[in-house]
């Protein structure tokens, strides 16, 4: 028989209801608070982006920008560059648009071809291939082609488009719409022509001889990794 | 033992009961004491599950000492307070009730009802019987949520574990009492006042949802989304079919290897509202060796199982269910390279032979990778569009019912 204090059954009942009330308010209250001050969930989260890489300065980016946009890479229109243009929006002498290149020697493939000939040889088609396989983020893959001194200048300058527009041709023969990725600058023998010291790079003939004017019968491929 | 409640109407006739009885009130005073241990179990889990409700991470409290085994880590009571059964309602409120506030209101009103029990003069069968059965209700759901945590889940939870044992605990000592009490005496019926405890229960439970319901925390931005698609052609054709294919369109950016997906996945599943969705994936594997956004490997092996996957688009789901339901040994494998890994795909499926590691392939999921890039998506997985618009990280789980629901509904409505 309980003897203690009779508590009124009411009481006990609003106790009951009004304990887990006020926890769970409160509770609730403090996860409001927390919601109106908590900061943007995806804001430290980096953004999907194409490859930047440390070599892309800020006068490569100039120089990559101005030719891109000549060669109507950058508005998906229009290609191939003429030499004159390359000068112009690359503003710098032979050397120094070279040299641009020059953090770029392990991903490039120089495309060798025969003298007054722009056919891509079995070792071209995989050098090419191979050069290909290895966009990983780059946007843009370009190819620039030169022809050496030997013969007429305006035939040069036919050649050297000629073999850029070959190595065009066997990248999209499979998918038109790289066609869109791919910039072609032809220098014929006029700018930029490469010296023997590029004779060591990654080449398409690589077990022959290899000089001067053999280095400048080529098409330099590469994927370039700069947000331009 | 034997329940039955039209003996309690009047005992002059009952059978005489044994002459040496144990008392009811200290088994009453028990099972006060089990139902606040219940209180108690039900308010950690109900304050970890509001706590999530500000959208953002917090440790969960996972021991069988109340209050205790906070971690931010995975756990069983992750799993279970994460999953579709932590809640009800859950697409009319952001998470839902949590079925720990329904678990707090009845400990809540079992203390009172035992307590009440307990201070009456006399103990009779009449009010120690509705408490013996008012005790069954969440001995029977601590059965049910103990089958479906084992059965459904694969996870036990130690906090709905306490709750489980203070649950049956309250029922056993509930049903000494019982076996304890003095007869009633008189003829009036029990079921007037059983009706009166009944409604006070159902007002206390009602209450509760009540409340809760009208101070559940509201965000700014619920069911607006985080962002949209800049994008919505697919000229690579990169989207990969998902078994839902009917409804608002939506794209899913998913590395098959990422056990957030995983878990993104089953929920999806689970909320039933994929039948809503033309839904397609765009691989995104977090995974360095194709993927130049990472500097490290988060999923190693991802890439070869997106070849996979993109290999052909139409069994893609069996690639996928496959990496799932493998992820963990595939990871632990791929981390040394993931040679192993694309041996073992072209042995499980044979139709990957002659494309799986193919520039062709290769290709394809960089095309994959550049349709994040256009869409300047943030570097991470899962993300779900619904439409065009971008599902917050925040809603993607407790909140996935609520969110996907709200952001549906508004892409059907402009319809």
């Amino acid at each position: 028989m309980n003897t203690g204090p009779k508590i009124p059954p009411i009481v006990l009942w609003l106790v009951s209801l009004a304990l887990p009330a006020v926890l769970v308010i409160v509770w609730l209250r403090s996860a409001q608070a927390e919601l109106n001050a908590a900061p943007e969930s995806t804001q430290d989260v980096a953004v999907a982006s194409m490859t930047d890489d440390d070599y892309c300065t800020a006068d490569l980016k100039r120089v990559l920008r101005r030719v891109a946009g000549a060669c109507g890479l950058l508005a998906g229109a229009g290609r191939g560059c003429q030499p004159s243009d390359a000068k112009t929006v690359a503003q710098m002498n032979d050397a120094d648009f070279n040299a641009l290149f020059g953090p770029m020697k392990d991903r490039t493939q120089i495309i060798q071809f025969d003298a007054d000939d722009t056919t891509l040889d079995e070792v071209g088609r995989k050098a090419v291939e191979q050069a290909w396989a290895t966009q990983g983020g780059a946007s843009f893959f370009f190819v620039v082609s030169r022809a050496s001194p030997d013969g007429n200048k305006d035939h040069n300058l036919e050649l050297s488009k000629e073999r850029a527009e070959t190595v065009m041709k066997y990248i999209t023969a499979q998918d038109p719409e790289l066609e869109k990725q791919i910039g072609l600058l032809y220098l014929g023998e006029e700018y930029a022509q490469l010296s023997e010291e590029f004779c060591g790079w990654q080449r398409s003939r690589k077990d022959d001889e290899c000089t001067t004017k053999d280095i400048n019968r080529s098409a330099f491929v590469a994927w370039i990794d700069c947000a331009i | 033992m034997r329940f039955d409640p039209n003996a309690l109407e009047d005992d002059t006739d009952a059978p005489t009961l044994p002459p040496v009885r144990a008392p009811a009130r200290p088994f009453l005073w028990g099972t006060a004491g089990a139902s606040a241990l219940g209180a108690v179990f039900a308010a950690v889990s109900t304050r970890d599950f509001i706590s999530h409700l500000d959208r953002q991470q917090h440790s969960i409290h996972c021991s069988l000492m109340p209050g205790g085994g906070a971690s931010l880590g995975e756990s069983g009571c992750r799993t279970v307070l994460m999953s579709p059964y932590s809640s009800v309602l859950r697409t009319e409120l952001w998470g839902g009730v949590p079925i720990s506030l329904l678990a707090f209101a009845v400990f809540a009103y079992l203390v009172y009802r035992s307590a009440a029990t307990a201070l009456e003069p006399r103990v009779t069968r009449r009010d120690a019987g509705y408490l013996w059965l008012a005790t069954g209700l969440p001995a029977a759901m601590s059965v049910i949520y103990g089958l479906i945590s084992t059965q459904a889940l694969g996870a036990v939870c130690q906090v709905c574990l306490g709750i489980y044992i203070s649950s049956t605990l309250a029922f056993v000592l509930a049903g000494l009492a019982f076996r304890g009490s003095e007869p009633t005496g008189g003829h009036a019926s029990p079921w007037p006042m059983w009706g009166r405890w009944f409604a006070e229960g159902v007002v206390t439970v009602v209450a509760l949802v009540g409340l809760y319901v009208a101070f559940a925390p509201k965000g700014a931005k619920d069911g607006q989304g985080c962002g949209v698609l800049a994008q919505t052609a697919d000229p690579g054709h990169v989207l990969v079919p998902s078994p839902y294919s009917r409804g608002t369109s939506a794209v899913m950016v998913l590395d098959p290897l990422c056990p957030a997906c995983r878990g993104f996945d089953k929920r999806l599943d689970a909320s039933g509202l994929g039948a809503r969705m033309d839904m397609k994936y765009v691989l995104f594997p977090l995974d360095a060796s194709c993927n130049w956004m990472l500097t490290d490997s988060l999923h190693p092996g991802a890439c070869a199982v997106s070849e996979a996957m993109l290999c052909d688009p139409n069994k893609a789901q069996q690639v996928l269910e496959w990496a799932f339901a493998h992820q963990e040994e595939l990871l632990e494998g791929a981390r040394k390279g993931d040679g192993p890994l694309r041996a073992e795909l072209k042995m499980k499926f044979p139709h990957v032979q002659g494309c799986l590691g193919t520039n062709k392939v290769k290709a394809q999921l960089r095309k994959s990778l550049k349709w994040g890039v256009a869409n300047a998506i943030p570097v991470l997985t899962p993300q779900l569009f619904v439409g065009e618009r971008r599902m917050c990280d925040e809603d993607t789980d407790l909140g996935l019912e609520y969110t996907l629901t709200t952001m549906l509904n508004q892409v059907e409505g402009k319809r």
